[in-house]
C-alpha cells in the first residue's frame, strides 16, 4: 500500500500540541479559492517549474535529475507505511519531550483514508500522539478507521449554507456535518476551526451558523486562522489562476470581531490554532 | 535608584572611545630593567608587584564594587614582553582597522617606538617560541593547516578556586605561602607567589585609601556613605574573608583585577558563580539584608565585567572577534552528589543580567536530568532576550567525557566553562584550552590536490590519505603547542593565579610548570561541517553517478567554479546532494567517522606538564579567516568563502529541515570525546519564542538536546531586520548585543565581514 505525499515537514510549532512532524498527502476533492497549498489539490504527481530557484540555463530539458537547481521539481512522490515511519520517527525524541507528535494534513487526508488508518495504527502502536486536519469531505467508514487511533482531529468548517459551499468548494455540508457528529459523538477530541477569508466566509449569518453547530456538539474550543498571502508563490509556478491574489488578510479589528462572536457562544477562540 | 545607577555605569562605559594604555608596559619595563639576573618568576612577581603599587587607579562615579584595571573603561592594555613586533607593526594602523580598533596617541607611539620596543625586542615570549619552531610546523602554520595561539600574549583559560579563595581570605593565603617560602626557601615560586601576594594586599588598601579621599570631599550624603563602604570593605577584604555577600563581590573583583594585571590574558573566567557565591547570599538574606541591594551591587558587578577588553594584533582579531573576554558564568549544574545545584542566586543572576544585557558576563548554564522547570523556563526567557546569553551546557554528556579524561566523579560534577565554551574543572585545571585550531576542511583539500593526476584514485583511498594527513599535521600541531607551552613556562609564569589552583601552593609550582591538578591542552578541529557535505557530494557525483571524473571536478575547484558549466556544477553541487544538518545517516555519518579519528589521534599525545591533548570543536570567529586560507570546495563553497560557523553547525543556509535535524545531526558526532568543549549555534526567528507557549516548546526542545548528548547550544534570536538597520545606523543601536560564537558582542563593533555573516546566520531561520 502506498500514499501520495507532497511533503513531511519536521518542526512544526503552529500545528497541534507540542513540536510535530506533518506528513502533507496530496489530492483534495474540494477547490477553495484561498487554498495556499494549491500543489495540494491534484491526486497526481505534478511536475513544476520553481522560478524564485531557477538559474536558467541556455538548454533546459525539463528533467528533474539534470536540473541543478533544483527548480524542476515533481510534486508528489509514493511513501509506504514504513517509509513515512522512518521519516518521522526521526523526531521522536522531540515528541517525547515537548508532548508533540504526527499530523497528517493535506490536501485531503481522508482521500487516502485506508492508508492513513493504517500508518494512524502503526504511529499509535509506537506510542505516538497523533492529530488530522481535514475538511470531513469524504467517506464516513474511512474517518471512522481513522478516528479509531486519533487523539485530536482539527475539523475545518468554512461555509455552511448548502448551496455556496457546493458551487464555490465543491463541498457536500450535509456529508462534512455528519462526519463531525459521528466524530464528536464517538467521543474523539474534536477542534473544529475556521479559516477566515475576506469576502468569502466572515459574514455574520455563515459565522453564526457555525457557532450554532458548535455548541449544539457541545464542542468548548474553537480555533481561527486568518487568511494569509504565503501560497501566492504556489500559484505563479504551478501556471494557475489564483483568484485571491489582491485579497489583503484580514485586519486585527475583523480577526477580533469574530473571536468576540463566538466567545460570546461561551467558546474559548484561539486565533493561529494551537 | 538601582536603575539610574545602571543606566550611569552603562554610560560610562562608551562615553570615550577605546584607547591604548601604555601604563601596564611600562612599569612591568621600569621593573624588569632593575632585575636583570634573577629568575625569571621572581621578575615577573616584582613586575606584577610594580605594577600593583604604582598603577593609576581609580573609583568611578556610581560604582559600588571598585577596582578599574585601567583609568579608562575598556582601555587596551599591551604586554610587549610577550611579543612586541605586532604592536610596532600596527601602531599607525590600529585605530583604523576594520576589527576592534583602538585610539593611540601619536606621544604614546614615539615612547613605544623608542623605550619599550628596543627593550622587548629579541627577549620576549614570540622570540622563544619562533626561535625552536621547526621548519615544518612553520611551513603547516603558514599553509593555515593549523593556527597556535597565546604566542603573543599572556595564557589565560582558567577558573580560580574563588570558593575557597572567598572563604578564607587573602591574608590566610598569605600566611600560608609564608609558611611554605620558610619550610622551602629555595622555591622561587613561593617566593614569587609572596612577593605578588602582599603587593596584591597593598593594592587593594591603595583603593580603601583613594575611597576615603573621595569621601572626604563627597558632598552628597548618600554618595560619601557609599565611599566610606568601599574603603570598609577593601581594607577589611585586603586581610579578612568577606561575610557579607557585598564583600565577597569586592574581593572576587579585585582578584580578577590583579589576576589580569599579571597576566594580561584572555579568559580568566567566573566558573560557578551561583554556586561559590551562595552561602554569602544566603547569610545576607536570612540577616535581612534587602534583596534590592543585593541585585545591586550584582549588577554592578556584571558591568564592571565588560570594563576589561582584550587588545590583540589585527590578524587574532579577525579569530577572536569583538572582545571575548571571558567572564563566563556556570550556573545550575551538579552538587558533588549528583543533585540540581539551581538555588536562588542561580535565578538572581538571570533576572539581574535580564536588567544589564551587555557582552559580558557571558552567562551560561548547565542542563541536567534534574533541572527544575522553572529554572529551565527562566532560561529560555532570557535567551529570548536575543543577546545569546545564556548558552546552554550540557551535563548528560560533559560529565561523562571527563570521566573518560580520568577526572573524578565530583571534580567532574563541579566543572564549569572558561574563555567562550571551553570545559575546564574551575581551580583545578591548566588546561591551554584555546592553545591551537586545526584546519580540517584544508587537509581535504590538500588531499584532493594530490590525487588530481592519479588514475586510481577511489573514495576510500581519499579518505585514508586524509587520515594519514590528519596524523601527520596533528603530530606537527601537538610539537608546536608545547612548544608554546614551554614559552610560557619559562617567559611567563604567573604565580598570583597560581595561588588560586589546586595543586600549585602544595606541589610548590606554577601552573605553567605543571601545578595543576589537571593539565590539558585542547585543540580544536575545524571545519567538519564543510567537510562532510563536500566528501558527500564528491562521493556521489563522481563515484556513484560518475556524472563527472575526478579530474575534472578538480579542474572545476581550481578554476574556482568559473564558466557557465562549472557554475551550474557548482548549483548542483550545492542543491542535488544532501548536508550536514539535515539529519542524513549518509552525509552525517562522514564528518563523525573523521572528526572522531581527529579526535582519537589528538589524545595520543602529552604535554611537558604530564596532561594529555584534548580535542575540541568551535571556531569563535575563526572560521571567517580559516575560510579564506581554503579554496574551492565540492561542497560549493567558492575559494575563501567562510567555512561554517561554530565548530559543529551546518554550513550557513544548508540546514533546509529546521532545528530538530539540526540537532539529529549534531548527535552523530561522538560528541562524549571532545572534552575540550564544541559549540552549535542555532537560530530561532523571534516569531517562534512568543508567549509562555514559546518558552515551553524552546524548554522542550532543549530537553531535546539534552537527551541527544550533544555539549553546546546557543541562539540568536534578532531578526535579520533588526541587523540591517543596525549596520546602517550604528548610532542608534550601541547597546545591541548579538551571539557570535560561544560569546557575544556588541554588534556594531564587529566588522562588516562578521556582521554580515551574524545577518545570514539569522536569516536562515524555519
Amino acid at each position: 500500500m502506498k500514499a501520495l505525499i507532497f511533503n513531511i515537514q519536521r518542526y512544526c510549532i503552529h500545528d497541534g500540541e507540542g513540536i510535530r512532524t506533518v506528513v502533507f498527502f496530496k489530492g483534495c476533492p474540494l477547490h477553495c479559492p484561498w487554498c495556499s497549498n494549491p500543489e495540494s489539490q491534484s491526486y497526481k504527481p505534478e511536475k513544476v517549474r520553481v522560478n524564485s530557484r531557477c538559474i536558467h540555463c541556455s538548454f533546459c530539458s525539463m528533467d528533474p535529475d539534470e536540473c541543478p537547481s533544483g527548480a524542476i521539481e515533481i510534486f508528489g512522490k509514493y511513501y509506504t507505511i514504513e517509509d513515512i515511519i522512518k521519516e518521522v520517527m526521526k523526531d521522536s525524541i522531540f515528541y517525547n519531550t515537548s508532548g508533540g507528535g504526527v499530523t497528517l494534513s493535506g490536501g485531503e487526508v481522508l482521500s487516502q483514508a485506508p492508508f492513513a488508518a493504517e500508518l494512524l495504527r502503526e504511529l499509535k502502536r509506537l506510542g505516538i500522539d497523533t492529530a488530522i486536519e481535514t475538511s470531513g469531505q469524504g467517506s464516513t467508514e474511512g474517518l471512522k478507521a481513522m478516528a479509531e487511533n486519533l487523539d485530536t482531529i482539527l475539523f475545518d468548517l468554512k461555509i455552511m449554507d448548502a448551496d455556496r459551499a457546493a458551487a464555490v468548494l465543491g463541498a457536500d455540508v450535509r456529508l462534512i456535518e455528519s462526519n463531525l457528529r459521528m466524530l464528536v459523538e464517538s467521543g474523539k477530541h474534536v477542534i473544529p476551526r475556521i479559516p477566515l477569508i475576506p469576502g468569502y466566509n466572515m459574514d455574520e449569518e455563515n459565522l453564526k451558523a457555525i457557532a450554532r453547530l458548535v455548541k449544539e456538539l457541545g464542542l468548548k474550543e474553537i480555533h481561527l486562522l486568518p487568511f494569509h498571502q504565503y501560497g501566492k508563490g504556489k500559484y505563479e509556478f504551478l501556471n494557475r489562476k489564483y483568484q485571491l491574489k489582491d485579497v489583503k488578510p484580514p485586519s486585527e479589528g475583523e480577526v477580533e470581531r469574530v473571536r468576540n462572536l463566538m466567545e460570546g457562544y461561551g467558546f474559548k477562540a484561539v486565533v493561529g490554532g494551537l | 535608584m538601582l536603575k539610574d545607577r545602571i543606566d550611569l555605569l552603562k554610560k560610562q562605559l562608551f562615553e570615550n572611545k577605546r584607547e591604548i594604555s601604555l601604563e601596564r608596559a611600562l612599569l612591568y619595563t621600569e621593573s624588569y630593567k632593575q632585575t636583570e639576573g634573577e629568575p625569571v618568576i621572581i621578575r615577573r612577581a616584582k613586575a606584577t608587584a610594580n605594577i600593583l603599587d604604582k598603577v593609576a587607579i581609580s573609583i568611578r562615579e556610581g560604582e559600588l564594587i571598585a577596582g578599574n584595571r585601567t583609568i579608562k573603561p575598556r582601555s587596551g592594555i599591551i604586554s610587549p614582553e610577550m611579543d612586541p613586533y605586532w604592536i610596532l607593526k600596527e601602531l599607525d594602523t590600529i585605530h583604523a582597522r576594520p576589527q576592534d580598533p583602538f585610539y593611540i596617541s601619536e606621544e604614546d607611539k614615539k615612547i613605544y617606538r623608542e623605550e619599550l620596543y628596543p627593550y622587548w625586542a629579541g627577549r620576549s615570549l614570540k622570540d622563544s617560541i619562533n626561535g625552536k619552531l621547526r621548519d615544518e610546523i612553520k611551513e603547516a602554520i603558514s599553509l593555515n593547516i593549523f593556527k597556535l595561539n597565546q604566542t603573543d600574549k599572556g595564557q589565560g583559560h582558567i577558573i580560580m578556586d574563588l570558593s575557597s579563595a572567598l572563604n578564607n581570605g587573602l591574608g590566610y593565603v598569605v600566611e600560608r605561602v609564608k609558611r611554605l617560602s620558610k619550610s622551602h626557601p629555595e622555591n622561587d615560586f613561593y617566593r614569587a607567589a609572596l612577593i605578588v601576594l602582599e603587593a596584591s594586599q597593598r593594592h587593594i588598601l591603595r583603593y580603601a585609601k583613594l575611597a576615603e579621599q573621595y569621601a572626604a570631599r563627597e558632598e552628597n550624603e548618600t554618595r560619601r556613605s557609599e565611599l566610606l563602604e568601599i574603603a570598609r570593605i577593601s581594607s577589611k577584604v585586603s586581610r579578612e574573608k568577606p561575610d557579607s555577600f557585598h564583600e565577597a563581590c569586592q574581593l572576587f573583583w579585585y582578584l580578577n583585577v590583579i589576576a589580569q594585571y599579571e597576566s594580561n590574558a584572555s579568559s580568566i573566567s567566573t566558573g560557578r558563580f551561583d554556586q561559590f557565591m551562595y552561602s554569602f547570599y544566603k547569610k545576607d538574606i536570612e540577616k535581612g539584608v534587602p534583596l534590592e541591594y543585593i541585585k545591586e551591587v550584582l549588577e554592578c558587578l556584571w558591568i564592571k565585567m565588560n570594563d576589561v577588553v582584550l587588545i590583540r594584533s589585527e590578524e587574532s582579531a579577525r579569530y577572536f572577534a569583538g572582545f571575548p573576554t571571558g567572564y563566563t558564568v556556570a550556573l545550575g549544574g551538579l552538587t558533588p552528589s549528583g543533585r540540581s545545584a539551581v538555588n536562588e542566586l542561580s535565578y538572581l543572576c538571570l533576572e539581574t543580567y535580564q536588567d544589564v544585557l551587555l557582552p559580558q558576563p557571558n552567562l551560561a548554564v548547565r542542563l541536567n536530568e534534574f533541572i527544575e522547570r522553572p529554572f529551565l523556563n527562566k532560561t529560555v526567557e532570557t535567551i529570548r532576550f536575543g543577546t545569546g546569553i545564556p548558552q546552554i551546557f550540557n551535563d548528560e554528556v560533559i560529565v561523562p567525557g571527563f570521566l573518560n579524561r580520568g577526572v573524578s566523579l565530583e571534580d567532574a560534577r563541579d566543572y564549569a566553562i572558561v574563555g567562550c565554551v571551553e570545559l575546564s574543572i574551575p581551580g583545578k585545571t591548566y588546561g591551554l584550552h584555546d592553545i591551537a585550531l586545526f584546519n580540517l576542511l584544508k587537509v581535504m583539500e590538500l588531499t584532493l590536490k594530490e590525487f588530481k593526476y592519479s588514475r586510481d584514485v577511489t573514495y576510500e583511498k581519499i579518505i585514508t590519505r586524509i587520515k594519514e594527513k590528519i596524523d601527520h599535521y596533528v603530530s606537527l600541531m601537538a610539537e608546536g603547542s608545547n612548544i608554546v607551552d614551554i614559552g610560557h613556562r619559562d617567559y611567563a609564569p604567573i604565580p598570583f593565579l597560581s595561588c588560586f589552583v589546586d595543586d600549585c601552593l602544595s606541589k610548590g609550582m606554577d601552573v605553567t610548570s605543571g601545578g595543576a591538578k589537571y593539565n590539558f591542552s585542547g585543540v580544536q578541529g575545524i571545519g567538519i561541517a564543510n567537510l562532510s557535505d563536500s566528501l558527500y557530494a564528491l562521493k556521489k557525483i563522481v563515484f556513484e553517478e560518475k556524472r563527472i571524473s575526478f579530474e575534472e571536478l578538480i579542474n572545476a575547484l581550481d578554476s574556482n567554479f568559473e564558466g557557465e558549466e562549472y557554475e551550474k556544477l557548482r548549483i548542483r553541487l550545492i542543491n542535488k546532494y544532501d548536508k550536514y544538518g539535515n539529519d542524513n545517516d549518509e552525509v552525517d555519518d562522514i564528518g563523525s567517522d573523521i572528526l572522531r579519528h581527529y579526535n582519537l589521534q589528538v589524545e595520543k599525545y602529552t604535554n611537558p606538564r604530564g596532561g594529555i591533548f584534548t580535542p575540541g570543536s568551535y571556531t569563535v570567529s575563526a572560521h571567517v579567516p580559516l575560510g579564506a586560507a581554503v579554496g574551492a570546495t565540492p561542497d560549493g563553497r567558492k575559494a575563501r568563502e567562510q567555512l561554517a560557523d561554530g565548530g559543529l553547525s551546518p554550513m550557513v543556509g544548508r540546514d533546509r529541515l529546521g532545528p530538530t535535524a539540526v540537532l539529529k545531526s549534531v548527535s552523530k558526532l561522538d560528541n562524549y570525546l571532545t572534552s575540550n568543549g564544541s559549540l552549535l549555534n542555532v537560530k530561532f526567528s523571534p516569531k517562534t519564542l512568543e508567549g509562555q507557549e514559546g518558552i515551553n516548546k524552546m524548554a522542550n526542545y532543549l530537553l531535546a538536546f539534552m537527551k541527544l548528548k550533544i555539549q553546546h547550544i546557543q541562539f540568536n534570536v534578532i531578526s535579520a531586520d533588526t541587523l540591517r538597520d543596525a549596520m546602517l545606523h550604528p548610532e542608534n543601536y550601541k547597546g545591541l548585543v548579538v551571539r557570535v560564537a560561544g560569546y557575544s558582542a556588541f554588534f556594531i563593533e564587529l566588522s562588516r565581514e562578521i556582521q554580515k555573516d551574524i545577518i545570514a546566520r539569522t536569516e536562515h531561520c524555519l
